[in-house]
């Protein structure tokens, strides 16, 4: 096992970073446990208080247990939630049917990259982990966006003994990854050991539980009997099976991911 | 024990095909895995390769050659972290930033065709970062018929090569990452060689020793809560403990530290790596590094740096933000007293003008009050960035904190 106390202590690091270097930092909510094992990091960092606004995007598609926890969470932790949403997509009636390239480029890369630019943000704080895809494994934890809001993957940054290039030029925002090192595993025994809420769609009921929660028509569960953080930390050590298995936008073609983010999906 | 390694060496001599079997044949790949790549090299009329395992662009795949470093994760009697960069003169960049973090190094080096440009510059690279383990794997013996002869020369060849930057009592494996000859299984195939599988040599790597240093906390940030100043930063060497004196640099100021805090609570003692915030009865500005006041840090306005250069060129009189801890300073290029080859390590020149991309050099900076220390002692503290309109063009170590 990776040192919890060494993962935890290079988030806060690289979140105070990134606090320090830009004037209006967000973090991203996806309501997932990734990201509310950030806003927890977030909130360790901070003494126990949120000092950016916390977006959440809503392409309309998410499980209705996700909005609840959502607004349990965002109340008890006094965050200044901030939800945003494609709304003319969504009256267009943009679905996974249509193509879940063009779903998740405009209900989620476009609703969030209309929501950067009306609040100005010069930073997203995000949770994306190595170990979740190949194409995340190549990313830096400062990872600029430009003005296109396009990732230019062939040609990033040096970023050396956590030394992070910092610069954003007007228009442009950086991306922050202070949990690119963790692993899924890493994650669980963290919010075992800190007590962290997570949305109990992570828990097996009948022989399914939910391993990686994205839209409701694009996420499936998997087969698994792990009903507590402890079960699941037990089958993370012997599974084979990928997290990202039950996530449709990865598996349409080998490359929707590249190209996704690319265009500046998470 | 989590062990940090980076895979280095030439363009084709196999670095990510050995990453590659060793996910396979450790059985790390996840479920489908395999299906996938059948599926993309059927679409993409290629032949199978254990790097479609890692390179993840479809610029990869097309060009046969990686990008970008990549990091994965396995497990042996360790847990790994193991880390592809780019072989290509042209991704230097990337191949220094997935090196950076790594404990351990493995040179790849082709048998047919021995120690090439890359291979050196490589070596020559994880030796300036300090990486003072390093392991040799003779690769593509599948090609040489697995003959000792083959094996031997090219082993000798870099064994010389690393050698002359120091390293000494290097292990040399001759493996075949595309058969899987003594990566993770041992080979049939290669009887005269009795040594250990690349496998068994990272699995008896033991963790290096940890010498108690001198307290080095470099400041963050401050932040008020319950309107008390709190100064956020991390400890990069040493210890620090409730009640401790201590000097903050460069702004000169005393503290007695009140409390070590880490939210929910307190803590009494910190230690390397620990990021904490301290009440110190006054605010300090982001860049100050504390210590002792029996072991201060003092800080320099001109210090000697071993540098390599990333993105254009650097020459005698240009400006540059120098980052180290959390500093960031302007620095002027004072004197370029070498000009070294990164590719051999060669001096080539003294006290020149001016220096190129990808080139290496011993620099006299002049710069506004920083703490820098020595590489060789705090490193956390002996290595920066050189910064230009923004952008991170070079990195180095401190030879020395005085010219």
């Amino acid at each position: 096992m990776l040192d919890l106390k060494d993962l935890e202590n290079r988030s806060i690091y690289i979140v105070r970073e990134a606090y320090a270097e830009f004037k209006r930092p967000a973090v991203l909510w996806s309501v997932g446990k990734d990201s509310t094992t950030m806003l927890w990091l977030c909130r360790k960092a901070f003494f126990g208080k949120v000092p950016f606004p916390v977006i959440h995007i809503d392409t309309g598609y998410k499980f209705k247990q996700m909005y609840e926890f959502r607004d349990r969470i965002a109340a008890e932790w006094g965050l200044d939630l901030r939800v945003a949403r494609n709304e003319q997509a969504q009256k267009e009636g943009v679905s996974p049917q249509t193509g879940k390239m063009e779903c998740c480029t405009r209900l989620k890369t476009e609703a969030l990259r209309s929501f950067v630019e009306e609040n100005d943000f010069d930073a997203l704080i995000l949770a994306i982990r190595r170990d979740e895809h190949g194409i995340r494994a190549k990313e830096r934890y400062f990872s600029p966006r430009d003005e296109n809001f396009k990732w230019d993957y062939k040609d990033q940054p040096l970023e050396m003994w956590d030394q992070f290039q910092g610069l954003v030029t007007q228009g442009t925002h950086m991306r922050v990854h202070p949990i690119l090192h963790w692993r899924e595993l890493d994650v669980w025994e963290y919010i075992k050991a800190e007590g962290i809420p997570v949305n109990p769609m992570y828990f097996a009921r009948n022989g399914k539980r939910y391993r990686s929660l994205g839209c409701e028509p694009c996420t499936a569960p998997i087969d698994s009997n792990a009903a507590t953080i402890d079960g699941i930390v037990e089958e993370l050590r012997n599974t084979k099976i990928a997290e990202r298995s039950g996530r449709a936008q990865d598996k349409e073609n080998a490359f929707t991911m590249q190209k996704l983010r690319a265009l500046g999906y998470m | 024990m989590n062990v940090n390694v980076v895979i280095v060496g030439h363009i084709d001599h196999g670095k990510s095909t050995l990453i590659g079997r060793l996910l396979y044949d450790s059985e790390t790949l996840p479920e489908g895995r395999m299906a996938e790549v059948q599926k993309l090299i059927e679409e993409y009329k290629k032949r199978f390769e254990f790097a479609y395992f890692l390179d993840s662009y479809e610029e990869e795949l097309k060009e046969e050659r990686t990008i970008d470093t990549t990091r994965i994760l396995f497990k042996g009697k360790n847990y790994y972290t193991v880390v592809d960069v780019p072989g290509h003169r042209q991704f230097i960049k990337n191949m220094l930033s997935g090196a950076s973090h790594a404990q351990v190094g493995i040179l790849v080096v082709s048998a047919p065709n021995g120690v090439e440009e890359q291979t050196k510059r490589h070596s020559f690279l994880l030796h300036m970062l300090g990486i003072r383990q390093i392991v040799v794997a003779v690769n593509k013996m599948d090609l040489m018929d697995y003959a000792e002869d083959a094996f031997k020369k090219v082993s000798r060849d870099t064994l010389q090569l690393l050698s002359s930057l120091g390293y000494r009592d290097v292990r040399s494996v001759p493996v075949s990452a595309l058969e899987g000859d003594n990566v993770y299984k041992r080979s049939q195939k290669m009887e005269w060689y009795q040594g250990p599988t690349l496998i068994e040599v990272l699995d008896e790597i033991q963790p290096e020793e940890v010498t108690e240093k001198h307290l080095r906390f470099v400041v963050q940030d401050n932040y008020t809560v319950d309107s008390q100043n709190v100064v956020v930063g991390r400890v990069e060497s040493g210890r620090l403990r409730r009640g401790d004196r201590m000097i903050f640099q460069p702004s000169g100021v005393t503290a007695t530290i009140g409390s070590i805090m880490v939210f929910p609570g307190e803590v009494n003692e910190a230690g390397a790596g620990d990021a904490v915030g301290v009440l110190a009865g006054a605010e300090l500005p982001r860049g100050n590094v504390g210590g002792h006041l029996d072991s201060p840090p003092i800080p320099t306005d001109v210090f000697l740096g071993e540098v390599v250069l990333l993105e254009g060129s650097l020459k005698q009189g240009d400006e540059y933000e120098i980052k180290c801890g959390t500093r960031r300073t302007k620095g002027t290029v004072k004197q370029i007293r070498e000009r070294i080859s990164s590719e051999t390590g060669e001096v080539l020149g003294h006290n020149v003008d001016a220096i190129g991309e990808n080139e290496a050099a011993t620099i006299v900076f002049a710069t506004e009050p920083l703490v820098v220390e020595k590489f060789s002692e705090i490193p956390e503290l002996g290595r920066f960035v050189l910064v230009r309109s923004g952008k991170n063009v070079g990195a180095g170590v401190v030879l020395d904190t005085h010219a």
